[in-house]
């Protein structure tokens, strides 16, 4: 619904990310010790595995309202534990699918590869999240039509 | 449908006298001639009991799960979908294969009631029987008979259905049916409902999903939702409040997509149970459209194919980068 | 059920957090969190200072939930856990909020947001935390004993360091003769030795040590178990023989790769390098004027597309041999690219040209060419740096050939579930940080069996194998970090997709021996094996299944939390 107030309230979504502890969070690590500078929107919940977040828990956070929620992982074939990231990538797919199927924009769930060394990728993939997000507006899943 | 009810009242009772089975689950009339209910004997005298139409519906293996501590075989009588359903039972080590006597029907279509009497323009009252005829139904009222073309009436999973034949049997009464004539487009729904824009999707979903009452009727007829604790009835954690609002009515049938993913043979009967209405199938069709395009899979032909999503190709399809 | 108490610590780090994120601010905020009894800033948590705080305020506040809010756990959850365990609170009863590398270093322009931002992820680390339970580790014991297979000289190094170090090593050979391919071999390059004496004193000394014991013609036919705990069964020449150990090194070695190009098994005199070795071990090399050899046969292609690095110094030594034995004669090594690293493969290499043999680059479009019908009468080959094609007279054509991985290698993977990688070597747990083990704890590999590695390199992995090998064996226990996953029997379905999704073999379907429970199948986790990522918890579609530290109720708390609802 269009904000008709004088004062316009700037959406600044709020974006969850589950990090593997083994690579992507130790990305993230290595980008703030890099300062790399990003937008505020992420929060991170640290796991073991990319492979430990069910499908469930990505549907109940986008049903609670959160604009966004990411998943991220080891590269395919790097995982710590050898096939974590391969099983995470399938359940991936029918969800990312799933979701678009019932009209949630395909860029609120994202899977992505984010490696120990890639602190510049995640800032990268941080930023990329913010703007496309934003743009998409807030989380309309409450939204009774 | 090659057989009679008769010849399955005959070879059941066989069953029970050479000792094959200590029971057997079939189908029987229901509350009225449109209506068929599954009926559980414990010896070869009811047999008589025991029906095979156009009518037959159920899929029982969903009840397979309740004479798991019983002496002696179960005996159960399935249609090609309720097999498939029987062969992931047995993946999930749900069942146990040397406890069933499985008795195979080669299906030509079950009819869907409410078309039926729409095509018609009649109540049901009138319907007397109702009898498959080849490529029609015949369809026996007070005054007379009608036939009508299958097409025009048959449930929607039969529409799309292909595997006709059970595809794990111990004894198959009557002609097994390789294909059904009607069957050549697969997953026109879900393609009609994958090419509107967004904004259709979510109208389409929310309108569809704010009328579900949240009875879990869908989840109790499923064969292959049969978790001890659902995980829709835990209270820590609650991963679904009470509210019968559309965004929680939306993350139940989501979750419960995703819990059946692999697993559902689009036996129809969530569609069928649902006192809404409400187009269950197009959403566990998509699933199933997915995990065939994805990763070349389908549910409930093989005992030892591993389920979707607990393997994986190093070569699967990665668009995330 | 003691209602939880939590203290929230709030990390200034100096000027790193404080100097962007409002402390005060989030201190404040967390005193009106749930459950929370007690919050406090520190200059610097981890210091002495802090760390006492942290005891002090355990004591004094009753608390039985520690939050820290500071860097990253990666590196300081092991202090703030030791400090809490110090205080007599268990150490998984402490949850870490990162604050700085994901906060107030990466939002430094935006102290407002950023204080926000940190007051969200301070509020996530409560909510997870009042789900926390106290753990014990899982211990292990580890049974006093290696098994080595393959006597080479990887093998053999890694048993004797075990041996040297005081533990019993079961050193299994599938030939009758310890030494492997080192025992056909005429000269080691560079230091151009007779490599017998080198054989014959590892021999001897595996042979005699009182704590090897050598079996030998034997394989391995079955293994179970885990780290400390491992049953083996071998087959000994005919017997079986069934013995416990408590790790394992895999040094079964490679073969070299016996050909179909260049004429090699049809015409009379084309031999492998290898081939050339033996004739030269046995003295019966015969006359020749005219040797030409040929590099990256059956290498370095398409369906073998890596680099088997011994070859080319094997070529080059055989090719200053040859010249040596007879300096009149043409010795030619034509070859795709020279891999002579270091100082001493270079300068080896330098000294072969100028003892005369002749170096000669093709490439894989334009191979080299076999002239004659019962023998090698000449070699055709397309000099790229003259841009014409040669035509070398030839009467002993040598191919250098891969080493490729053993016939037996599946078979052993299996048995041992240990993972091949490419090519069908063994691979390794990480390429970089973990080059000597498996990601199976308790099983280490060395040698060519993992990849072509020439004598020096076999034997310092055997050692580097042996010293990871010896960590659990001298420590006597292993302890499993109280991640692991846990399994409700009155819940689960005995399904099997956790014990399918497992990457690890951990799980099993057994049947119950709970009380109520009789003879129902359930599924159960060998905590040994666990490595706790939650794959299992998170394919369970009845939650049966858990993972300590990560259940659904603290990561849906943590969503909750943020997203505001209850």
């Amino acid at each position: 619904m269009p904000d008709t107030k004088e004062v316009q309230t700037e959406f600044k979504p709020k974006i969850l990310a589950f990090c593997c502890n083994w690579c992507a969070y130790a990305g993230a690590d290595l980008a703030g010790v890099s300062r790399f500078q990003m937008p505020t929107n992420v929060r991170v919940i640290r796991v073991m595995c990319s492979g430990r977040v069910p499908p469930e828990l990505v549907i109940r956070a986008l049903a609670n309202g959160l604009d966004g929620v990411m998943i991220l992982g080891c590269h395919p074939g790097d995982c710590h534990y050898s096939e974590g990231n391969y099983l995470t990538r399938r359940r991936a797919h029918v969800l990312k699918r799933l979701l678009e199927y019932i009209g949630i924009e395909p860029e609120r769930f994202q899977l992505r590869w984010v490696s120990a060394a890639e602190g510049a990728k995640f800032s990268a993939v941080v930023k990329e999240a913010a703007d496309k997000i934003t743009a998409l507006g807030p989380n309309r899943w409450g939204d009774k039509r | 449908m090659k057989a009679t009810s008769e010849e399955v009242q005959t070879s059941v009772k066989k069953l029970f006298e050479d000792g094959s089975i200590g029971h057997f689950i079939g189908y029987e009339t229901g509350s009225d001639s449109l209506h068929v209910t599954p009926c559980f004997l414990k010896s070869g005298q009811a047999a008589s009991r025991l029906v095979w139409n156009p009518l037959c519906a159920n899929n029982l293996s969903k009840y397979l799960l309740d004479f798991k501590k019983v002496e002696g075989k179960v005996g159960i009588m399935v249609k090609g979908c309720d097999s498939r359903s029987v062969v992931e039972l047995l993946k999930e080590n749900q069942i146990d294969r040397d406890k069933v006597f499985i008795v195979g029907i080669p299906c030509g279509g079950i009819v869907d009631t409410e078309k039926l009497l729409a095509v018609l323009g009649i109540s049901p009252g009138e319907v007397v029987a109702v009898d498959d005829d080849g490529d029609a139904f015949l369809i026996t009222i007070r005054e007379g008979t009608r036939r009508v073309q299958k097409e025009q009436v048959l449930r929607g999973e039969c529409l799309a259905c292909r595997y006709p034949t059970s595809v794990i049997y111990d004894v198959l009464l009557g002609e097994a049916v390789s294909s059904l004539p009607w069957v050549n487009n697969d997953y026109i729904r879900v393609k009609e409902l994958e090419a509107l824009s967004l904004a259709e999707k979510e109208r389409y979903w929310k309108r569809e999903l704010s009328q579900c009452i949240r009875c879990y009727a869908c989840r109790n007829i499923c064969p292959v939702c049969n978790c001890p604790e659902c995980i829709f009835d835990k209270k820590a954690p609650r991963w679904l409040s009470k509210a019968n609002d559309v965004s929680e009515n939306l993350v139940y049938h989501l979750v419960r997509a995703f819990h059946v993913a692999g697993k559902c043979v689009d036996c129809g009967e969530c569609e069928r149970a649902c006192p809404m209405n409400i187009p269950l199938r197009s959403l566990n069709k998509k699933v199933e459209k997915d995990l065939l395009e994805l990763f070349g899979y389908t549910a409930g032909i093989d005992v030892e194919q591993q389920p979707p999503l607990t393997t994986y190709q190093v070569g699967d399809l990665d668009e995330f980068l | 059920m003691v209602a939880p108490r939590i203290g929230v610590f709030v990390c200034h780090c100096g000027t790193n957090i404080a100097g962007i994120v409002n402390v005060p601010e989030v201190v404040e905020y967390a005193r009106g969190l749930p459950y929370v009894v007690h919050a406090e800033a520190n200059l610097y948590t981890c210091s002495e200072e802090g760390i006492s705080s942290i005891k002090h305020a355990i004591k004094e506040y009753d608390l039985n939930r520690v939050v820290v809010a500071s860097c990253t756990p990666r590196t300081h959850q092991p202090l703030f856990r030791n400090a809490c365990a110090d205080a007599g609170l268990n150490p998984y009863l402490f949850e870490f909020v990162n604050i700085r590398e994901h906060c107030s270093w990466v939002h430094m322009r935006n102290h407002q947001e950023a204080t926000e931002k940190a007051k969200e992820l301070v509020k996530m680390g409560v909510a997870k935390a009042r789900w926390l339970e106290a753990q014990e580790e899982f211990e292990s014991g580890v049974y006093p004993a290696a098994m080595v297979i393959g006597g080479g000289v990887a093998g053999m190094s890694a048993a004797l360091n075990l041996a040297n170090q005081g533990f019993e090593v079961h050193l299994v050979e599938k030939e009758p003769k310890l030494g492997g391919r080192l025992l056909k071999l005429n000269r080691l390059f560079p230091i151009n030795k007779d490599p017998s004496e080198l054989v014959e004193s590892v021999v001897k000394a595996v042979e005699g040590h009182s704590k090897i014991r050598l079996h030998m013609p034997a394989v391995v036919k079955a293994a179970s178990g885990y780290i400390g705990n491992f049953d083996v069964s071998i087959d000994e020449d005919g017997q079986e023989t069934s013995f416990k150990v408590g790790v394992i090194i895999v040094a079964t070695g490679a073969q070299v790769l016996e050909p179909k190009l260049y004429g090699y098994g049809k015409l009379d005199n084309v031999l492998t390098q290898l081939g050339l070795e033996q004739r030269l071990k046995d003295g019966e090399v015969g006359e020749f004027q005219n040797v030409v050899m040929i590099n990256c046969v059956g290498a370095r292609i398409a369906e073998r597309p890596y680099c088997s690095r011994l070859c080319c110094m094997t070529a080059i030594k055989n090719a200053a041999l040859m010249k040596e034995i007879n300096p009149k004669a043409n010795v030619y090594v034509l070859h795709r690219d020279l891999m002579t690293y270091g100082v001493e493969f270079e300068e080896y290499y330098r000294k072969a040209k100028e003892a005369g043999v002749r170096f000669i680059r093709y490439t894989l479009s334009n191979p080299p060419k076999v002239v004659g019908r019962k023998r090698v009468k000449a070699v055709k080959v397309y000099d790229e740096l003259m841009d014409m094609e040669v035509e070398l007279p030839c009467d002993l054509l040598v191919l250098a050939t891969p080493l490729i991985p053993n016939d037996d290698n599946a078979e052993l993977s299996k048995i041992l579930k240990v993972p091949i990688g490419d090519g069908g070597f063994f691979l390794e747990a990480h390429v970089k940080l973990r080059p000597v083990e498996f990601a199976m704890d308790g099983i280490y590999v060395a040698g060519s069996c993992r990849w072509p590695a020439d004598i020096r390199e076999s034997i310092t992995q055997g050692y580097a194998a042996a010293s990871e090998a010896v960590i659990p064996l001298r420590r006597g226990l292993v302890k499993v970090e109280a991640i692991t996953a846990t399994v409700d029997p009155k819940i689960c379905k005995g399904c099997g997709i956790c014990a399918l999704v497992c990457p690890f073999d951990a799980i099993e379907l057994k049947e119950s021996k709970i009380r109520g429970l009789e003879g129902k199948i359930v599924s159960e986790v060998n905590a040994a094996l666990c490595k706790g990522c939650g794959l299992c918890a998170a394919a369970c579609p009845n939650r049966a299944i858990q993972q300590r530290g990560f259940t659904d109720m603290q990561l849906l708390s943590m969503v909750n939390a943020l997203s505001g609802k209850r």
